[in-house]
């Protein structure tokens, strides 16, 4: 009789594992959609690649429009229902890590498939929380370009590379800026760019957000230093700079009341269409030192509540393959190989667009992102509106500190 | 029998109103964030935090100044263009639906109208100032803390003055015609009549409508986000950018709850002043 019950029960276990193998695996993928590219089509493309290599595993795409996408993923965390794979920004992964809701991949990416040489490393580092990998590069871009009006700049003499150079972009807004034209687009309203561009002038100079024991450096001498720098470029900036934008300042350059914008390479394809002469270089740095930029883009992760980790894994590695990586982004591919061939297709000047990303620096990966970049943007308002910089700076390391 | 009647309206008030609001009260005590999803109990820690800090009495002045701004000015206006609209003029159909357009307008339509009236490059504030010869360089109206609050209210104005004006309106049209002749025949002027006469008859509409957009505008928050975010530094932060910005932007929900229930309770005032008003205009009624 008990022989008889362990062969039924052993029968119906083989006969249940036949037919989970025969079910295929449903895998649940989370992006967002930044730009207007047909990205949505050419991903379905690349999935349905992933799905035909891989017949045992089924991809739902679910594109979310940015505005609501951080809050729609926060939501699914905390009821339970988190997709299996996700698109994250650079700047939420500390949070996610520190949460527990994504997986370190560290011990995956030892074994075979992405490594870190394949990709841009501040890309990668921006995945690195407290020694874990907790996502792999998908699409990058770096604030900022400046990008000119070439016809402005002729006309006032400046000479495009001067604007490589801290004196050298001081020098070109004090000549652009004459009878309602502005030379320089710098914006301080509340929003990531202003943090972005902000940062960017600090790495130029050698400075930090955090050091290396966590600590805000923004009130350390390089950093002070910069920030003064970019209060010195108010005056050749439009009016209203606390509550412009960069989308304000493309308003202004596609008018051709304005000379220079900031924006990273994502720009290109909006000026592409415009009628404007334009040219452009990566950032700006004091004479002798390169220009540092700030990285922005999307890293894949694999979510602690999925079910089917090794497909996830699978359809990630298959998703930054060389191959694979551009036809899925809408920003930079972030696997540099795919880099290269994207940029030569689809950017001007793609050397000097891939020198920059090699060179950028990722934000501070800190757990508490929102709240220190909140404490930026209080200090980028500060100092643009008039403030004695190192007081300001002084302020904003307090309250980022008391983060800690 | 009463009980059973009435048990519908009190579950879904009880579920819908009362439970999100000691739901906020309650959060209010718990530190919860996306990395700490578990609330941990912080007693009055919280509102410790949020009473010491400049932020809060910068919001608690700047929710005043808009709410007694917008309630003061939009009255104003709307009782004004009521009286006007009062005066059968010809086309007057047509003059009220042109006059209650902003009103029916979304916030947020509003709020990018607004945008790029006051855009300090663009923006047709400044062209029609300058060649008005009372501005003499572009002024950023959203953009300096000395201009922002009053460009934002009076944004809110445009907005909202309809509505008031809708409310005077009718209360005008019920006013009687008797005593009003009778004040002209005493030799009372346009201005007299008005002080004597209109506004004691419609002194319960105007107290009811100023509570009312007392609290409307306390919780409005759609125009302010969008033109301002709260900037610039914090000119045009009020309770509800605050709590949107704390809650929704930097997932501290305790923090936001803590300032949400410093928004009940201002309500609450509010409210509580809006029944009294209700009671003594009833009260005026019965004896009169």
């Amino acid at each position: 009789m008990t022989r008889t019950i362990f062969a039924a029960t052993l029968a119906g276990a083989v006969m249940a594992t036949a037919a989970a193998r025969a079910e295929p695996v449903t895998l649940q993928f989370w992006d967002n959609q930044q730009t207007e590219s047909g990205l949505s089509d050419l991903q379905k493309g690349a999935v349905d690649r992933f799905m035909k290599e891989n017949p045992d595993v089924r991809i739902e795409v679910t594109t979310i429009p940015y505005p609501e996408y951080q809050q729609r993923l926060l939501t699914a965390v905390q009821g339970g229902n988190a997709p299996d794979i996700a698109t994250l920004d650079q700047i939420w992964m500390g949070a996610f890590a520190a949460a527990g809701a994504v997986d370190d991949l560290s011990e995956m990416t030892g074994k075979a498939g992405p490594k870190r040489d394949d990709f841009f490393s501040g890309a990668w580092d921006s995945a690195v929380y407290q020694d874990g990998l907790y996502g792999i590069p998908f699409n990058v871009d770096v604030w900022q370009f400046s990008f000119y009006n070439k016809a402005l700049l002729e006309s006032a003499s400046v000479d495009p590379q001067s604007l490589t150079t801290f004196a050298g972009l001081k020098a070109a807004g004090e000549a652009l800026t004459r009878d309602g034209q502005f030379g320089i687009g710098l914006f301080g309203h509340k929003g990531e760019d202003t943090v972005v561009v902000m940062n960017s002038f600090v790495f130029s100079n050698g400075g930090r957000v955090l050091d290396e024991t966590g600590a805000c450096a923004l009130n350390a001498p390089e950093a002070v230093e910069a920030l003064t720098y970019l209060q010195g470029l108010v005056p050749y900036a439009p009016k209203g700079i606390l509550n412009a934008s960069s989308g304000d300042m493309r308003e202004l350059f596609l008018n051709g009341s304005l000379a220079i914008e900031f924006w990273p390479a994502l720009e290109q394809p909006t000026l592409q269409k415009s009628k404007l002469d334009w040219g452009f270089i990566a950032g700006t740095a004091p004479e002798g030192k390169a220009p540092v930029g700030t990285f922005g883009g999307w890293n894949l992760a694999l979510f602690a509540s999925s079910e089917h980790k090794e497909a996830a894994w699978k359809f990630i590695e298959f998703m930054v393959r060389e191959d694979v990586n551009g036809d899925v982004v809408d920003l930079i591919p972030a696997n540099k190989k795919a880099a290269e061939a994207f940029l030569e297709a689809n950017r001007k000047d793609p050397a000097t667009v891939m020198a920059h990303l090699e060179n950028a620096a990722p934000r501070p990966l800190s757990p508490r992102y929102l709240e220190l970049a909140d404490a930026e943007l209080r200090l980028a308002q500060e100092i643009y509106g008039g403030a004695e910089v190192q007081a300001a700076a002084d302020a904003a390391c307090e309250a980022i500190d008391a983060l800690n | 029998m009463l009980w059973l009647l009435i048990a519908p309206t009190a579950i879904l008030l009880t579920a819908f109103m009362y439970y999100p609001m000691v739901g906020t009260v309650i959060e209010s005590f718990y530190q919860t964030s996306f990395i700490n999803p578990r609330p941990q109990f912080a007693g009055w820690a919280i509102y410790e935090k949020v009473l010491a800090s400049r932020e809060f009495s910068e919001i608690l002045w700047n929710s005043v100044v808009w709410t007694l701004g917008v309630v003061l000015l939009q009255n104003v206006l709307g009782f004004l263009v009521a009286l006007l609209l009062n005066q059968g003029l010809p086309a007057q159909g047509l003059l009220r639906a042109i006059v209650l357009l902003p009103w029916i307008l979304p916030g947020v339509v509003t709020a990018i109208l607004w945008r790029f009236m006051y855009d300090p490059q663009l923006g047709l504030i400044n062209s029609i100032l300058i060649r008005l010869g009372l501005l003499e360089d572009n002024v950023a109206w959203l953009a300096e803390s000395r201009t922002a609050m009053a460009a934002v209210i009076f944004a809110a104005v445009w907005k909202g003055f309809p509505f008031s004006m809708l409310i005077y309106l009718a209360a005008l049209q019920n006013v009687d015609r008797e005593q009003i002749e009778a004040a002209t025949i005493d030799g009372a002027g346009p201005l007299r009549r008005l002080i004597d006469v209109t506004l004691p008859a419609i002194r319960d509409v105007v107290a009811v409508n100023v509570v009312l957009t007392m609290i409307l505008t306390f919780n409005y928050f759609d125009l302010v986000w969008v033109l301002t975010r709260g900037g610039p530094q914090n000119a045009t932060h009020i309770f509800p950018t605050r709590i949107f910005e704390t809650g929704f932007g930097q997932f501290r929900f305790g923090e936001a709850a803590a300032y949400g229930v410093f928004s009940i309770l201002v309500l609450a005032v509010l409210v509580a002043f809006y029944v009294i008003v209700q009671r003594a205009n009833a009260a005026r009624r019965h004896t009169a």
